[in-house]
């Protein structure tokens, strides 16, 4: 649920309740006050009217609408201020009942004693009530309608920070280079969002940083070490040795060796990952795919491995040629590493993608569980477990998709250069 | 006799290489820092220089553009930990003749320095021989005892390289690499490199050449002067 609506409706409800009491407050405040009213005016009416009696006037012209005097006993005790709350006829006609309000009292007036009575016809608590009913209703109504009117509008000027905050957030990547940049605002919630929010991303853009310095810097320290022991073993095969510590040494040359290419491909992925690889122009993919075919052709012959290619000799690409090569002859390399003897590679390409197909043994692991580092098929094998690694970071980098599947005796490595639709 | 500047930050690694240099008889020096590298440059002359990249006082590179600048007459080899291409483009656009990226094979520097050496020199000859042996590196024909070897492109390369790296040990590792550079990870085992090198051995026997290749404790291979 939006939190305008959550808001809306909490509103609402408050509104409601407070129009409710409110409504039963001015009920008994307007009737009391009616009431109140009511009553002193015809205290003042029959006070007057014995004023004017007692100017000399005759009960008869005294006597009125809604007024009336009479003569009593005079040794009748004083009658006090009396007040009755009645129905009684409103019209003349005598049709409708109304609340009929009287007040009398009897004054004595020159030796003669007056019983003098006033009425007046008030609302009735019933139509006070509707009254009261019906203008609250109103108001509610003029309140839901201008609620839903400005809330929208109004939503969006009070959450338009919350939700600029809120779209740079979900823009935020780790590995982007600029820190995030959220507008200034006035509120105090958001802001105090605002700065935590550019707090943590610093933190992690900073962390993340130097996270790939180090690891960018600790393969480029091991280079040095790795070619002077390189250098050092092939020194110490020349001088006077014997076969078994010449088996020895190779077996550290060929482990050496093994621990230069995994560093050489740990440097190429953070490298993919720190660098910018620029396009300066569309790529003839065709082109450059047939001449790696070309350059891999002596290996694909030695390993007996028949190869099929069908290229369309079209195919443009914003690629920067440093990665495509490196795509392709990783893809390439691995068709004809993972192959069985006498096995079959098929290539093809089209304007929307490149299909690498190759026999091979069944995958023990699943397949897409390979793009990971250091995953690999058999973990004793001489691969880096780091190609297709590579392969998913250059894909990623430049939004083509990548898919590996195995299917009917067959490795499928499927990149699609168009996003999906 | 050749003369060669090791331009090089890491002690051990100029050792290594004075070290193998010294064996084929080069005369080699060492420094350590672009400074030091140019004071040896305007005193000295120097065949090749072996050129790293990363100094402690700059970048090779520099380093490169001055003896370019001044003219020097001599061979840049350029040695550096980065592999990106943009590197190597970079380098070999300011006039270094040749690129070597780190980790590489001392025998492979070796066969590379000469090879510079070979097509730089004054009334450059460019053929290698040995004996009955006679490799010319332009038109690659291979000659024993004035007959023509009939070798493909791999076997020539791997013939020169033998008789670049004289009695020296050639893993088959190192001669992987030469041979297939790069594309060496891609090979689950070297028996390939068995294949070249028992074919190149039988043309040349064919040649009534004689068999200076032998395995050596059967990690590798030697070209053995001595069989002579």
């Amino acid at each position: 649920m939006k939190l305008i609506n959550r808001l809306t409706i909490w509103y609402l409800a408050i509104t409601t309740f407070v129009l409710l009491a409110s409504g039963l407050i001015v009920f008994y405040r307007v009737q009391a006050e009616i009431e109140n009213e009511v009553k002193t005016r015809l205290k003042r009416d029959i006070d007057h009217a014995a004023q004017l009696i007692t100017d000399g006037l005759s009960i008869d012209s005294v006597r009125g609408n809604q007024l009336d005097v009479r003569e009593i006993d005079f040794n009748a005790s004083l009658i006090p201020l009396e007040v009755t709350d009645s129905m009684g006829f409103y019209s003349l006609y005598r049709r409708a009942l109304d609340r009929k309000f009287t007040v009398a009292s009897s004054y004595k007036i020159q030796g003669k004693h007056y019983y003098i009575s006033a009425y007046n016809f008030i609302a009735e608590p019933d139509e006070i009530l509707e009254g009261i009913i019906a203008s609250l209703a109103v108001t509610l109504l003029i309140l839901l309608l201008f609620v839903a009117v400005t809330s929208r509008q109004m939503s969006k000027q009070i959450l338009s920070n919350f939700n600029g905050t809120l779209k740079t957030i979900q823009g935020f990547n780790l590995k982007q280079k600029n820190r995030i940049k959220l507008a200034h605002t006035r509120t105090y919630e958001f802001k105090e969002l605002n700065q935590f929010l550019e707090k943590m991303t610093n933190k992690a853009l900073d962390d993340y940083r130097s996270l790939k310095e180090f690891s960018e810097n600790a393969s480029h320290e091991l280079q040095t070490p790795l070619a002077i022991i390189r250098g050092k073993l092939e020194l110490l095969l020349e001088t006077r040795i014997d076969e078994k510590q010449a088996s020895l040494i190779e077996g550290i040359q060929n482990a050496v060796q093994k621990l230069s290419s995994v560093n050489q491909s740990l440097i190429l992925l953070t490298k993919l990952e720190n660098q910018e690889y620029p396009v300066k122009e569309k790529l003839n993919f065709s082109r450059f795919v047939k001449d790696e075919i070309e350059s891999f052709r002596e290996l694909i012959e030695m390993k007996s491995l028949s190869l099929t290619t069908k290229l369309d000799p079209e195919v443009y690409l914003d690629l920067n040629p440093v990665l495509a090569d490196i795509l392709f002859t990783n893809l390439l390399s691995n068709a004809i590493r993972h192959n069985s003897m006498n096995g079959s590679i098929d290539v093809s390409m089209s304007s929307s993608g490149l299909s690498v197909k190759n026999t091979g043994d069944p995958p023990k692991v699943d397949t897409h569980e390979l793009f990971k580092r250091f995953k690999k098929d058999k973990q004793s094998s001489e691969s880096t477990g780091l190609g297709l690694a590579i392969v998913k970071q250059i894909c990623d980098l430049n939004n083509f998709r990548v898919e590996y599947e195995y299917v009917r005796g067959n490795h499928e490595l499927n990149i699609h250069f168009l996003p999906k639709k | 006799m050749m003369k060669v500047l090791i331009v090089e930050d890491n002690i051990d690694l100029a050792r290594n290489i004075q070290e193998f240099l010294q064996h084929e008889g080069y005369v080699c020096e060492l420094s350590g820092s672009c400074k030091e590298a140019q004071e040896k440059l305007i005193s000295f002359h120097y065949d090749c220089i072996v050129l790293d990249l990363m100094l402690p006082d700059g970048s090779g590179l520099t380093l490169l553009e001055n003896i370019k600048e001044q003219k020097l007459k001599c061979n840049v080899l350029i040695t550096s930990a980065k592999n990106s291409l943009d590197d190597k483009i970079d380098g070999l656009d300011k006039g270094a003749d040749d690129y070597l990226t780190k980790p590489f094979h001392l025998s492979e520097l070796n066969a590379r320095l000469k090879a510079i050496y070979r097509r730089n020199a004054l009334g450059g000859d460019n053929s290698v021989r040995f004996n009955e042996i006679v490799l010319n590196t332009d038109s690659l024909e291979a000659r024993v005892n004035d007959t023509h070897l009939d070798l493909t492109k791999k076997e020539f390369d791997l013939l020169l390289y033998f008789l670049i790296n004289k009695n020296r040990i050639l893993t088959r590792q190192s001669l992987a690499e030469h041979l297939w550079g790069d594309y060496t990870d891609n090979l689950a085992n070297f028996d390939f490199v068995y294949q070249h090198v028992k074919n190149l051995r039988k043309k040349i026997a064919a040649a009534h050449g004689r068999d200076y290749i032998g395995t050596v404790y059967g990690i590798g291979y030697k070209f053995d002067t001595s069989l002579s």
